[in-house]
């Protein structure tokens, strides 16, 4: 009798004890970002420094109308099967109503989930990869709905690159496309090829480059052979060796030749490892430079990297914004969500879809509805490497990128 | 005599092969004097080669030193770490197996990468020597300045190995030493110490192929994959012989150009990387000890 | 002097091969050593020369001293610096892809004096053969020019003690005659030798003072002429000494007992 009455005792001591918390029991809210942190496009461990940064801060600031956002943040190494297996891991071990958004950063990975994403798990995903083929005319929302790129496609940069060209070349130029053999790197072939032969381009070579190259030379003499003078660069950013590579290689061997390359190739990375040689570049991007301090956004991004002391790790504040974009953005719409009673995966996605939005600035103020799926702006730069000067007792290559266009969106405004 | 444009093509092929190659070469040397001294094949060489060339940028990049102060200091520093190396790592093993040697080299490898990445992070470095231009042109052939002063250095530097060993008195002695350490030791030569000095020259070799490997493009932990063509150029070579190691350089150098020039457009991506282990293979079935490996001197 | 007093050495920890060897070779004279094969010999000049080590061959026991100084456990190359005691291997120890004259250089490397060149002369006027050689290949010398190498080769370690490993192994009779009136002459001219030698005869005929080993013990020394004439030495180990016929029984060696003493 006194063991029994011992254990209810117990018992509702602890039933009493949980009472007062079960009030802010609230439903937990989680998202799951993924990154390419690592791996075959260099080490780029600004992104998740960005994202953790301002979720970070988000939380700090009472999260999503008063309530902490639960995040996972992975590197999946920019390997499709690495993206895939996490995001089946958390589907699986998290809750329908309680994993809401999430994330991933290569085109590859897109593929694979179509079915899981967009039929089994009805979640939205948010991606860095801006591909042709997935967000663009053969795709959209109507195929993907629970895909949403952050940026113009592959197919509409080549497009406003070939565009310069032509002026650039007065029509005359002749093209080469250098490209990873990834499904990045292939995506935006034959639009490019499509726009090419509208405007009256002639695409002389169109080279793989394996990102096991230890050399471009048979790449760029054949491109030499071919008389190409405008050289696309896709499929790589520009932290790993085998950019570094291609470029000095295409510098030394294609004298007269300008050099072209698409949104990851056009930052200071490109400077940092490929010094001169990107002297002369012009690219573009879907994002203002992280050296324009003009910008809001990017003056925001510098703010927290000083607050939470990134500054010295950081080498491209581009993927140190990008993540904390990808912050911002997750606490938005889970806000526009949540005020509009819809905390779930549905509410997420009609916030998504119907969202009009200045992203804080990034595109100079103006602001853009996502009812395409894609924030279809783009710009071009071009580069110019000034000497080098010390800095911080090391000789590094100084340069800048200036904007040689204005904000180009790419729906409405390219022909 | 004007040359039509498939002899230009081939002749600017040949070229930059036989350029590259006598950097392979110098690899291939690398590994051949360890192994003939210590019968080991150093599978860390791609490491040697990233540690060795970080080393020289950190006298020319990071002090700025002039050239040529930077590249011997550079080569010190290289040499005086693989000697490191071989003590901490390898005369522990003297007098074990040969075998044993060669699987350690693969755990230093891995350290070595590791650390590496420790130190100088995971991203590249940019590695522009800017040496006096050198670049050959003729019509259309272009062999740019950055090759040129590859095949140059690297041909000078094996000169100088050859130069070391056989007309130095401690080059007789790695060359006795490498032949039997019993006898070597029963004259009064440290075989010890000759084994030091062959890891630290082998370094400085690869130490100079590898700083012309990163001027190509950039420096960083990755750079070291280029290392491992070192072993196509050894076993099609032969090898414990110092000039199959050149020939075979040329050779593999010579199969990667033409492959990539003239194969690969037909659709197979990145066959050059793989043709010279096809061409091993060719050479193994004929001569299964390389091309010039194990002329043994038989009494009759 | 160099002394040897019950040494014991051992292989891979468990083979014993030295049982306990106590020798003296007096300097300046000529000290023989004579035994089958497997008697230890070899060994006991590994184990002198610290030559042991390479073969995964430990002293266990005793101690090897030159004049006041104990070398036990002594690197080989110090061995030759500090006490000038070389050890010519068995077998001819010359490196076959080197040049005579390259061999010649690579034992002297251990000297840093300018008098290796002077050396080199001496070398080639003990052995004149040698010169007309210098620049070939060591391994396409025939077997008796191969041994004048190693010899020579020694000889540039500037020894006072030489130790000699079975040197007639293989050689023609007129070529081993040769080589023994060369080490007489090294001999006389103040080296102290110590002879191990399957050719008892010759070698106790140039010997002041002969030792029988036998399973890694000393069991007969004395002056090499009392050896020569010693009944089971002549029996085992010169080949003569048969008073007359046996029978096959008798001749059973393993029945007779040795009697050393």
């Amino acid at each position: 009798m006194k063991g029994r009455l011992f254990i209810i005792g117990i018992m509702l001591l602890g039933i009493v004890l949980i009472l007062p918390s079960a009030a802010s029991f609230a439903k937990p809210i989680k998202v799951l970002a993924q990154f390419p942190m690592s791996g075959p496009v260099g080490s780029l461990p600004e992104f998740g420094w960005g994202f953790i940064d301002g979720m970070n801060y988000i939380n700090a600031k009472g999260g999503v109308n008063g309530q902490a956002i639960t995040y996972f943040v992975e590197d999946m190494r920019y390997s499709p099967t690495v993206e895939v297996a996490n995001f089946t891991r958390y589907a699986a071990a998290e809750k329908r109503d309680e994993f809401i958004l999430a994330s991933g950063y290569i085109t590859g990975g897109l593929k694979p989930l179509i079915d899981k994403v967009n039929k089994e798990e009805r979640i939205p995903w948010l991606d860095g990869s801006y591909s042709t083929e997935v967000f663009g005319p053969g795709g959209g929302p109507s195929k993907y709905p629970y895909y949403y790129s952050l940026g113009a496609t592959y197919g509409d940069q080549m497009r406003v690159l070939l565009n310069w060209i032509k002026e650039d070349s007065k029509g005359k130029g002749k093209v080469a496309i250098v490209y990873s053999p990834t499904e990045w790197g292939r995506d935006p072939l034959e639009v490019t090829r499509a726009h090419a032969k509208k405007i009256g381009l002639q695409i002389v070579a169109e080279e793989e480059y394996a990102y096991t190259a230890t050399d471009a030379t048979s790449q760029v003499t054949n491109i030499r052979k071919a008389k190409g003078d405008y050289v696309i660069y896709h499929g790589y950013s520009a932290a790993p060796t085998h950019t570094a590579i291609f470029m000095k290689t295409a510098r030394q061997y294609l004298k007269k030749a300008t050099l072209l390359g698409t949104h990851y190739t056009t930052g200071p990375y490109m400077i940092l490892t490929c010094g001169k040689a990107a002297d002369g570049m012009v690219g573009v991007s879907c994002r203002p430079q992280g050296d324009d301090l003009t910008n809001p956004m990017v003056k925001m991004s510098h703010e927290f990297a000083d607050k939470y002391k990134r500054k010295d790790g950081i080498k491209d504040m581009f993927l140190y914004m990008e993540g904390l974009t990808y912050a911002l953005m997750f606490h938005e719409v889970l806000t526009r969500a949540d005020t509009a009673k819809e905390l779930t995966r549905e509410g997420v996605k009609k916030a998504l879809d119907n969202l009009v939005w200045d992203y804080h600035g990034v595109f100079g103020g103006r602001g853009f509805s996502y009812k395409s799926h894609t924030i279809p702006m783009v710009r071009t730069y071009r580069c110019k490497v000034e000497k080098e000067v010390e800095q911080a007792g090391k000789k590094v290559a100084v340069g800048t990128w200036t904007p040689i266009s204005p904000w180009i969106n790419t729906d409405i405004e390219l022909k | 005599m004007r040359l039509n444009e498939e002899m230009t093509d081939l002749i600017q092929t040949l070229g930059a092969g036989l350029l590259i190659g006598c950097v392979y070469g110098l690899l291939g040397l690398g590994i051949v004097i360890i192994f003939r001294a210590s019968e080991a094949f150093n599978f860390a060489i791609g490491e040697f080669l990233v540690v060795g060339s970080f080393l020289f940028y950190i006298f020319f990049f990071d002090l700025h030193l002039p050239f040529l102060l930077a590249l011997p200091l550079g080569l010190l520093a290289a040499g005086a770490m693989g000697a490191i190396i071989e003590r901490l790592s390898i005369k522990p093993l003297l007098g074990r197996s040969a075998l044993s040697m060669t699987i350690i080299t693969l755990g230093l490898a891995s350290v070595l990468r590791s650390s590496v990445q420790l130190i100088f992070g995971a991203h590249s470095y940019s590695f522009s020597l800017e040496l006096p231009d050198t670049s050959l042109e003729f019509g259309s052939l272009l062999f740019p300045s950055e090759r040129v002063w590859a095949g140059l250095l690297s041909v000078v530097t094996f000169g100088f190995i050859l130069f070391f060993l056989f007309r130095t008195r401690w080059g007789v002695a790695i060359r006795a030493t490498s032949e039997s350490q019993a006898k070597a030791m029963a004259f009064g030569i440290d075989a010890r110490f000759i084994l030091l000095m062959v890891w630290a020259l082998s370094s400085m070799c690869i130490a100079v192929a590898g700083v012309m490997i990163s001027n190509f493009g950039a420096l960083s932990f990755l750079t070291g994959i280029a290392g491992l063509r070192a072993i196509p150029v050894v076993l099609i070579g032969g090898m414990d012989s110092i000039g199959g190691a050149l020939i075979g350089g040329l050779i593999v150098g010579l199969c990667e150009a033409l492959v990539g020039s003239y194969i690969e457009p037909l659709g197979l991506v990145g066959f050059k990387d793989v043709a010279p282990y096809l061409l091993l293979l060719i050479v193994l079935f004929i001569r299964p000890y390389g091309l010039f490996g194990t002329v043994r001197i038989e009494r009759v | 002097m160099l002394s040897v007093e019950n040494l014991r050495v051992v292989y891979h920890d468990v083979i014993s091969i030295l049982n306990g060897v106590s020798l003296k070779a007096a300097t300046g004279e000529i000290s023989v050593i004579i035994g089958a094969n497997g008697a230890g010999k070899t060994t006991l000049l590994r184990a002198i020369s610290g030559m042991l080590d390479l073969y995964e061959g430990d002293i266990i026991e005793g101690d090897i001293t030159v004049g006041n100084s104990s070398i036990r456990g002594l690197d080989s190359t110090d061995i030759i610096k500090r006490y000038g005691l070389t050890y010519v291997m068995e077998d001819r120890p010359v490196f076959w892809y080197l040049t005579i004259e390259e061999n010649l250089a690579a034992a002297a490397y251990s000297r840093w004096d300018g008098a290796v060149k002077a050396d080199m002369e001496k070398v080639f006027r003990y052995f004149p053969v040698l010169r007309n050689l210098r620049n070939q290949k060591a391994g396409y010398t025939s077997g008796g020019e191969q041994q004048m190498l190693a010899i020579g080769m020694s000889l540039m370690t500037r020894p006072k003690i030489l130790l000699f490993d079975e040197p007639s192994l293989g050689l023609a009779p007129l070529v081993t005659e040769e080589l023994f009136r060369i080490i007489q002459q090294l001999n006389r001219e103040g080296l102290t030798v110590v002879l191990v030698e399957q050719n008892a005869h010759a070698a106790l005929s140039i010997g002041h003072h002969g030792y029988v080993l036998e399973n890694g013990r000393v069991v007969l020394d004395g002056p090499a002429v009392a050896l020569l004439d010693n009944e089971d030495v002549r029996e085992f180990y010169l080949g003569t000494g048969a008073k007359e016929r046996r029978s096959y029984q008798d001749a059973k060696r393993y029945k007779r007992r040795k009697r050393w003493l």
